[in-house]
Parts: C-alpha cells; structure tokens; sequence
C-alpha cells in the first residue's frame, strides 16, 4: 500500500478557498489528501493551529493566502 | 447624456477624474479632480464661433485619427456639456503667448486662460465604476500593416466611418476618397491569441456582421470577406442576423489572416491589398486581393486600470479586467461594499448587457439607500476591553484602517462597519483579547480536529 499523507490545507476564504471552490464548480479533480479549513485570511493562522494538526496526526500543513 | 445632465438629482462632472477614495459604505469620501477646459461653462453658449477662428489643426482622437479638430474643441458633435476645451499641447497662446482669436471672437466672453485644476470632495454612500475598456492597437502586430498600408483600418475607424456625422460624413472611403470595391474583415485581431490576449472580446463577431451588413447597405455590390476563427453569435437574435448576411452575399472564410501585403504577384492584384489566409474548411491557402481591410481589434483592460483599481480598491482578474465578488452569483459587486462595477470595465460585452449589468447596479445602490441601512458581515472582530492591554499591535496590522485606540479607556476599538473579519488582529493580539466571531480559535481548533477524526 502506497503512503497516503494526511495534510490539513488552513485556506483564506478570498484566494485559496475561492480557488479550490472553483475547481470544485470547474468540475476539476485535486488528491482527496488535502482536508480542508476556512480562514477568513491566512492572517487568522496561529501557530497553534498547526501544532494542533501535528498533534491530531497531520502529515503535513498547508497554509495558503 | 443630455437628459441626464438636465435631471435635476443628477450631477454631471466632466473633464473630471476620480483621484481619491477614502472611507466605507454610507460614508465614502471622494476627491475628484476638475481639470481645467479654459472656458467658462456657465457663460459659453455653444456656439462654436471659437473652433471656426481656431487656426490651429489636430488630429481628432474621437475620430481614431481619421478627422482634425481644432485646438479649441468639442470631440463631437453630440458632446456634453456643448463646451469646448482648449488643449494646451496644441494651442499657440498656451505654446508661445500669442494668437487669443478664440477670446477676440467670443461674444460671451467666456474664455479663460488662467483657470486651475480644482479639486472637489464629496461625500457619497455607493460608487458605481463602469470606466469602460481599451481599443488592442493593432500595429504591434507587423504582418498586419496597420499604420503602413493607408487602407489598413480599425474596427473604432471604420466605426467614426460610417457615423453620419463622422469625418466622412457617414461615407465608407478609401484614403483617396472613392469608394472600396472589396473589403475584407478580420476577426480576433489581438483577441483568442496566445501573444496578446487569450480571451474572446465577445463583442467583435457581432460588429463585424453589422459593419459586412453596412457596407452592403452603403455601396451597391461590394464585396465582402470575413475572416473568422469561429462565428460566435450567442444571443438573441445574433444567429438570425448571421443568416442574414449569409443570405446577402457575404463570402464567410473559415481562418485567421497570416499577412497583409501590397506586393502584386499578377496584373489583377496591382494597386489592391493582398490578404493571405488559409481557408480550413477547404484547405486551400488563399490570396484575397481588397481595396480595405478592417482589423476587428479586441478589447482590452484600460492602460489606467491599475491605478483606478487601487484608487477604489478592486481587485483585477488575470487578464486585467476588474474582479466581481462571485462570477455568477454577484457580478456587479465587488469585494469593497458600496463599489459597484459594470460593463466592459469588468469584461467585454455588447451594449444590452452594459445596460443590463448597470441596471442592476443601479437597482442594488437604491436598495442600499432606500433601506436607509447596511447590513454588515457578522464574522467581524470584537475587542474584549476587560483583556486588551492596549499594546495597539493590532492597529498596525489592520489592512482596513478598522482599529482605531480608545484613548480614554486605553484600549483599542474595531469599527464593525470596517472590520472585513480576516481575523489577523485575532491572531496576534498577544492577550488574545480580541474574538474573531464564527472564527474563533476554539471553532477552529475543533474543525481541525474533525477533518483528521
Ligand atoms: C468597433 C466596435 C464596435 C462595436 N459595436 C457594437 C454594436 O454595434 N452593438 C453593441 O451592442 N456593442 C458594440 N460594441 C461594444 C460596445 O462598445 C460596448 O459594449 C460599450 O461601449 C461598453 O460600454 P461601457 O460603458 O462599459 O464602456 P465605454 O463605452 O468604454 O465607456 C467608458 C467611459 O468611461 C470613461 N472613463 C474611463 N476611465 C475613466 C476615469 N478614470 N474617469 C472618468 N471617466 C473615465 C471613458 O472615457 C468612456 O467614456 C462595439 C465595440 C467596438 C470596439
């Protein structure tokens, strides 16, 4: 079995969540690995958060803004 | 124009630009720049004794080149007010201190050489931007020959052409003044192209069959080409009008124009423009031999549109173009509340939708202003004043000028009506006393948690 990474992608709700909302409306295909959280802006990201995702058994952070 | 200048909850500003914008929805402050015509609005007449005695010629930009004006001008016959401006590139007072006909021969005596640029304020609730678009100019592309061959034209050119009170007096010419025998169309010129702009202008297919459409109706058989990619007439009635023109004797060439040349390869092609092109649908590269050919120019963001976006805040697309909230959920707002855009200024389209689009731009400012009230996003920030050691990192930070501090309390104040809710205060305030509503750490934290449960 081929290692399927976990990855918390933490989006700003304007550019990145847009984007990925787009590909969803444009009907395109992105990995399902990438579980997604809306930020208002990667301003609100507090390091905490990505602790948190470590903590809780992320493979990896993805912050976008 | 002229019934929206003479209504009286109107105020036209012309010769006008928009320099600054600051403020929110319900309370912009606006800075607009009067530049100066040199004439006095409410004493000149129209007359136009001042353009007749004017010695000076230029060329006029309204006619893209194809008529003069004088240095004392209206652009054209239509404009409003029916003032005209002096433009000081040209005029021999402002050059070299003489000359003054234009004041000598004013009976109003409204001439005046020392007005100022004046700024004005004033304060509005909503701002509604539709700053148009851009002509593609067509000589960067050298295989054309625009700017080369005299009857090489623009789509805008051809346009000023056919207007009755155009340089030509609605007449179709060639740059001798005789009637073309031949023309040939050339869709897509800086538009669906991978050099220039990717996009479809949207809007040339249409034009391009009205202009076939007036060359049929002004000079009796014409012949007429067009050259297209693809014919794109989504809309109603436009697939009926491309029939028409089929069935008037239009010859429709499945390609894109390789070059234009006046180099004659046989007796018949002397004096004529060559238009070399592949026909896709036959297969056969051919040499058109025309009197005129029309370049059907895309349409492109304006040169200023950079700065006009920063002076109101928009955001533009990839291709320049200003950037609506959501594409097909909220077209004409923008991501700053009580700016509002419409027509080409956010994508090329024809008139029925401009209009379309500015209707209901419209319809959305008198519902903010009858309501009398805005409704706010409610995902904004809150300071809790018991925990805010008033450190006043959070003011600096604020993309949106919404944190103003509290002098008195010694605590920082978030203005509701400004806050766009990102929540950056929220991250950094090192007390955590500021609540970021519907994002607060705790929301977060837990959806964190479910997207790996
Ligand atoms: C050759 C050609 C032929 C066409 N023929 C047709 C046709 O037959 N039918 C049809 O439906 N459509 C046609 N169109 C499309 C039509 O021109 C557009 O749909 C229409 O002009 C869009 O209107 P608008 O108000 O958005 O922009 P514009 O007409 O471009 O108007 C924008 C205005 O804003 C002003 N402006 C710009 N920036 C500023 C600023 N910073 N401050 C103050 N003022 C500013 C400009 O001077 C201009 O007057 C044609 C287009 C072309 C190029």
């Amino acid at each position: 079995m081929s290692f399927e990474p976990k990855i918390v992608g933490i989006l700003c709700n304007w550019c990145s969540y847009a984007g990925a909302d787009l590909a969803g409306t444009s009907r395109k295909k992105y990995a399902p690995n990438m579980r997604v959280v809306r930020v208002m802006c990667s301003g609100r990201v507090d390091p905490t958060f990505v602790l948190k995702a470590f903590q809780k058994g992320a493979d990896g952070v993805l912050v976008c803004g | 124009m002229a019934s929206v200048r003479s209504n009286k909850n109107i105020e036209l500003m012309t010769y006008s630009e928009v320099s600054d914008v600051s403020g929110y929805v319900g309370n912009f402050k606006v800075q607009i720049k009067q530049k100066p015509r040199y004439v006095d609005i409410s004493k000149c007449t129209g007359c136009g004794t001042c353009q007749e005695k004017c010695p000076i010629k230029a060329d006029n930009e309204f006619d893209a080149g194809l008529g003069k004006r004088k240095a004392i001008y209206t652009p054209f016959p239509q404009a409003v007010p029916n003032v005209p401006v002096i433009d000081t590139t040209h005029c021999t007072f402002f050059l070299k201190s003489k000359c003054r006909a234009c004041e000598k021969f004013c009976e109003a005596g409204a001439i005046n050489y020392e007005q100022k640029e004046e700024i004005v304020e004033i304060e509005v609730g909503n701002i509604v931007v539709t700053t148009g678009f851009d002509s593609f100019e067509p000589s960067v592309i050298k295989q054309f020959g625009y700017g080369v061959y005299d009857n090489v034209v623009t789509g805008i050119q051809f346009e000023r052409m056919s207007n009755a009170s155009g340089p030509t007096d609605g007449k179709i010419v060639l740059k001798d003044g005789t009637a073309p025998k031949s023309v040939a169309i050339l869709h897509c010129i800086g538009s669906r192209d991978e050099n220039y702009h990717k996009y479809c202008s949207r809007v040339c297919c249409m034009y391009s069959l009205k202009f076939a459409h007036l060359l049929k109706e002004k000079i009796h058989g014409v012949t007429v080409y067009q050259l297209y990619i693809d014919m794109r007439c989504a809309g109603s009635g436009y697939e009926e009008f491309y029939e028409r023109l089929q069935e008037e004797g239009v010859n429709f060439i499945r390609g894109k124009a390789g070059e234009i040349t006046n180099l004659a390869e046989s007796p018949e092609e002397q004096g004529k423009l060559m238009v070399i092109v592949e026909d896709t649908l036959i297969r056969r590269k051919l040499r058109l031999p025309v009197d005129m050919v029309v370049l059907s120019c895309a349409l492109e963001p304006r040169a200023d549109s950079e700065r006009v976006a920063r002076v109101f805040s928009l955001s533009r697309k990839a291709d320049g173009f200003f950037l609506e909230k959501h594409p097909k959920l909220d077209p004409i707002a923008t991501m700053t509340d009580g700016v509002f855009i419409a027509g080409c200024c956010q994508s090329p389209k024809d008139i029925p939708d401009t209009v379309a689009q500015a209707s209901a731009a419209a319809a959305r400012v008198l519902s903010m202003i009858s309501k009398g009230s805005v409704e706010i996003e409610s995902a904004t920030a809150v300071v809790d004043e018991e925990h805010c050691a008033g450190c006043k990192v959070c003011i600096d930070l604020c993309s949106y000028k919404a944190i103003t501090f509290d002098e008195e309390k010694k605590v920082s104040h978030i203005n509701e009506a400004l806050c766009k809710g990102c929540g950056t205060c929220v991250a950094a305030c090192p007390s955590s006393a500021i609540l970021g509503k519907h994002f607060t750490a705790e929301q977060i934290m837990s959806e964190i948690e479910g997207v790996l449960a």
